[in-house]
């Protein structure tokens, strides 16, 4: 196994090499540069833009530019973002992104496998019935709703319908004003639930209904082999032959869904972290890719493809962990 | 014991470094702003209160703390308040005022301008301000070449020098020009910075630290008690994509004629909220107390503003920058190809044609909701020197102004007398010679100008002119715009308050000539005239006089229609009733805006 490790391990090296080459070139070939819009203010100078290319390094030739930006990464450094002026991942990370990311994505595919899973079972056990088809149409309705509409009607119920304003309570955000510079207590605590829960209802129904489709999906693809037909006839109760039986191994698709949902842990749910206004990594990256700010693209696409590859890994080391079937040499 | 009476001790001094105590009396240098008085720009505005928070919403993150090396109002719409000139905007007529310089004299030849500055007046950490710190953001900021400074090439003279800027005392500083350059009083009004902070990352003053160290200095991981200013507000709390609040600057110079110390608010509390539908409920909701709302915002805003407390700000005051189509006078000249097309589009007679094709009254009524008015020149309609007006700073008569109205007919006569006709019968008219004319319109991904270029298309096809619209990529078209490869584009421009700032623009030689560029080595007449007159209303100090310039060479500019322009938003805001003189919110300033002028006047009504 840890020759498998480290072997997979070793793979992601020329891999990530050959992302960085892909990301480099895909940049380039992007029409514009960071420039662009300093081009068109009436009052910068044909010099200064020059002055500016040259500190940029973007007159350097492609080869060389991606050389160049190699060399510094072998030696740790992936450069300081155009924009911010601060190094590419204290730009990604910087003022608590990383851990609000993590905190968002992780409470989110908590609740949403929590919730998700027994409605999948329950609705996988009353195939066809009243209750399948009503936890069908909100599953549906959930995956089709534009996660940033939904996020935008849900402030606007708050707002309008509600009138949580009334109440002092505000929209979007992590924390009423009142609260920005107050030290943590109680009533803090609970102001930031009150602005995490439109974001796990928003980004979880969003996730959940695939869930729930996945592990209906599964689990009837289970229920109709034939050892479950055996434990049946074997007299077991149906408790035992859905959660014992046939669950365990329903469950394998989404073990790999599980691992490959890692990536998303940092780079995911962008729009509805902009709409709802809380700081991730995702938008500090989407804010580089709309400024063209080319240091922070490559990087944040290399950490989010690092993730990727170890989402993968982990999803091969919990398949083998759930189904003693599968083993790695 | 000891310990904690050290630890003690070295919280107190850091605390004191973030802020100082203020002063004990009004200083006798005080800039004072004479609220309620008539016949000045503040007659209207009321004396306030001290105390409370205002809270606003910016679109955006700053992205950084460092006034000089910000290339975006995100970053200076804060640094503006922490930091300010010699000279400023003045808060409510937008005129060119003295802020921390408390005079400046010209001298006769018009060469040598000498301010005195604001004796006894302290940074935030309770340092005094003296002639150092100003030759310090100059010399060694502004004009140093190690530092990513965008403001250096506004202080860049006609014959290509800079002003040199020397110290005469503590208090006293000159700037000698070489030659007489009036908009140079605009570059004058750059923010001070404290050379007792930010001297140990400048290069050439302490060669340890590496070039270009200035650049990456107060970044937005800077310790916020590190930032020291001389505005009205001082940064003291960031949280990423949140929020930004400032807190009152206790030496703040400016006070109001009741001898209260500005700003009025504690406070300020900006929130980051990136999509403007989320401000408005905020400011449904109460969380932000101004806002700079869109025109489709009005029948949502308006109903509910009795009920709710605030009022809605309907002008007809036009907002600065200019909407354009742009006829590439130039097309296919580095291919050597499209030879005719490029003759028919640089015949003025065919641009007149294409400007009565434009339906400016549905422009207004379809796109921006009935709220805006017609642009007929290159300068903003707010800007005092605006040809609309018969006299510097004068009332919008429009009298004079070079108009190319609505009408199809003269259009198609006009493009009839050229030769532009149905050559083919197919129904779309040609080039003189026969040969297709086939008319491209480009604009980015923008819901405004995709609008206009719509309703232009409509117009252009119902004349016979077989045009068609692409939305392409903002990039591409400032590309195509550069390269001289586009037919014709729509896109905009930033604008201020004087037309010597567009200069790049409208003369010949201009990076941004770009409906020409080819009149740099060939210019006619027109160009000629106009590159001298904005030469002529930048060479004097009299602004009548440099008004009867700007005048002449915008109206060429119209006849020339090198851009064509369109229409432009009216100003629109709202504010809660509680925000005292939110009401003298102009599209100069406003209590939330990029300038933030307006904010050290605004109080609450409620204290």
């Amino acid at each position: 196994m840890l020759t498998y490790i480290l072997r997979r391990t070793l793979y992601m090296i020329p891999l990530l090499l050959v992302v960085s080459l892909i990301s480099f070139s895909l940049i380039k070939l992007m029409p514009g540069d960071y420039l662009t819009t300093a081009r068109l203010n009436p009052q910068i100078t044909a010099e200064t833009l020059q002055q500016q290319i040259e500190r940029f390094g973007l007159d350097r030739s492609f080869i060389v530019q991606y050389a160049y930006w190699l060399k510094n990464v072998l030696t740790g450094d992936f450069g300081t973002s155009f924009d911010t002026r601060m190094p590419v991942f204290r730009t990604l990370f910087f003022g608590g992104r990383l851990m609000w990311t993590i905190i968002l994505a992780s409470t989110t595919l908590v609740l949403t496998w929590l919730i998700a899973i027994p409605i999948g079972i329950y609705s996988a056990t009353h195939q066809y019935k009243p209750s399948d088809h009503v936890v069908t149409f909100f599953g549906f309705l959930g995956l089709s709703i534009p996660n940033f509409f939904f996020a935008l009607v849900l402030l606007w119920m708050l707002v309008v319908i509600f009138r949580v304003g009334d109440h002092g309570l505000g929209v979007g955000g992590l924390l009423d004003a009142r609260f920005f510079d107050a030290p943590m207590s109680l009533a803090k605590f609970g102001n930031y639930l009150w602005h995490m829960w439109p974001l796990w209802l928003v980004i979880g129904t969003g996730g959940m209904a695939g869930l729930i489709r996945l592990m209906r999906g599964s689990l009837l693809d289970t229920l109709s082999l034939p050892y479950v037909q055996t434990a049946r006839s074997k007299g077991l109760k149906e408790r035992v032959v859905v959660y014992k039986h046939a669950v365990r191994n329903a469950i394998n698709p989404l073990v790999t869904v599980l691992g490959l949902s890692l990536p998303t842990l940092v780079g995911g749910s962008i729009i509805t972290a902009i709409v709802l206004n809380i700081p991730t990594v995702g938008r500090a990256y989407f804010a580089a890719l709309q400024q063209q700010d080319e240091p922070v693209i490559l990087g944040g696409l290399l950490f989010f493809s690092l993730f990727l590859l170890i989402g993968n890994l982990v999803a091969d080391f919990l398949l083998a962990w759930v189904d003693p079937r599968i083993r790695y040499n | 014991m000891k310990k904690a009476l050290i630890l003690a001790s070295l919280l107190l001094v850091s605390s004191l470094a973030v802020f100082g105590q203020g002063y004990d009396a009004q200083p006798a240098d005080a800039l004072v702003f004479p609220f309620g008085v008539a016949g000045t720009p503040y007659e209207n505005a009321e004396l306030g209160v001290r105390g409370g928070t205002i809270h606003e919403a910016s679109i955006e993150d700053p992205r950084g703390w460092n006034n000089h090396t910000a290339h975006e109002t995100s970053t200076t719409q804060y640094t503006n308040l922490m930091h300010r000139g010699l000279l400023n905007l003045d808060h409510i007529s937008g005129a060119v005022v003295i802020d921390f310089a408390k005079s400046y004299d010209i001298s006769d030849d018009g060469l040598v301008l000498t301010f005195h500055l604001r004796e006894n007046i302290y940074w935030s950490d309770g340092v005094l301000i003296t002639a150092d710190d100003v030759l310090f953001t100059y010399n060694d900021v502004i004009l140093n070449e190690d530092v990513d400074c965008n403001s250096r090439d506004g202080q860049i003279l006609p014959d290509g020098t800079f002003p040199v800027c020397e110290k005469v005392d503590d208090y006293t500083v000159t700037f000698t020009l070489s030659t007489i350059y009036r908009p140079i009083l605009n570059s004058l009004a750059f923010n001070l910075m404290p050379k007792h902070k930010l001297a140990q990352f400048v290069h050439k003053l302490n060669p340890d630290v590496p070039v270009g160290t200035f650049n990456e200095t107060w970044t937005l991981d800077t310790p916020l008690d590190e930032l020291v200013g001389n505005g009205p507000y001082i940064v003291t709390g960031y949280q990423v994509n949140v929020s930004v609040t400032m807190e009152r600057n206790p030496y703040y110079y400016g006070y109001d004629n009741a001898g209260t110390q500005l700003p009025y608010f504690d406070k300020f509390v900006s929130n980051i909220v990136t999509n403007q539908d989320v401000s408005m409920l905020k400011f449904r909701n109460g969380e932000i107390d101004v806002y700079g709302m869109r025109a489709e915002d009005i029948p949502i805003l308006l109903p509910e503003s009795t009920g709710k407390g605030f009022s809605v700000m309907i002008t007809d005051l036009a907002t600065y920058g200019t909407t354009w189509i742009l006829v590439n006078q130039d097309i296919g000249l580095a291919e050597g190809t499209d030879t005719e097309k490029r003759e028919i589009y640089r015949t003025v007679e065919f641009r007149e044609a294409l400007a009565h094709l434009l339906d400016k009254d549905t422009m207004v009524q379809n796109v921006l909701n009935g709220l805006g008015t017609y642009q007929w020149t290159g300068v903003s309609l707010p800007s005092p020197f605006y040809a609309g007006r018969d006299y510097y700073g004068g009332p919008i008569t429009e009298a004079d102004a070079v108009t190319f109205e609505y009408d199809p007919a003269l259009a198609a006569s006009k493009l009839d007398a050229l030769g532009v006709v149905d050559a083919d019968g197919d129904g779309w008219r040609d080039l003189p010679s026969g040969a297709p004319l086939e008319i491209t319109i480009n604009a980015n991904d923008n819901t405004t100008r995709i609008a206009y270029c719509l309703i232009i298309q409509d117009d252009f096809r119902a004349a016979g002119l077989n045009a068609n619209f692409q939305v392409i990529d903002f990039n591409t078209l400032v590309g195509d715009l550069f390269a001289a490869t586009g037919d014709i584009i729509l896109l905009g421009l930033t604008g201020g308050d004087e037309p010597n700032s567009g200069k790049n623009v409208y003369t010949s030689c201009g990076s941004l000539h770009a409906y020409r560029y080819s009149a740099c080595d060939d210019p006619d007449e027109v160009d000629l005239r106009i590159d001298e007159l904005m030469d002529l209303g930048a060479n004097t100090f009299d602004l009548d006089a440099a008004f009867g310039y700007y005048k002449e060479y915008q109206q060429l500019l119209a006849y020339q229609l090198g851009y064509i322009y369109l229409c432009q938003p009216t100003f629109l805001y709202a504010h809660y009733d509680f925000v005292g003189n939110a009401n003298l919110s102009s599209p100069t300033s406003t209590p939330g805006g990029n300038n933030g002028l307006l904010l050290e006047l605004c109080f609450d009504k409620t204290l």
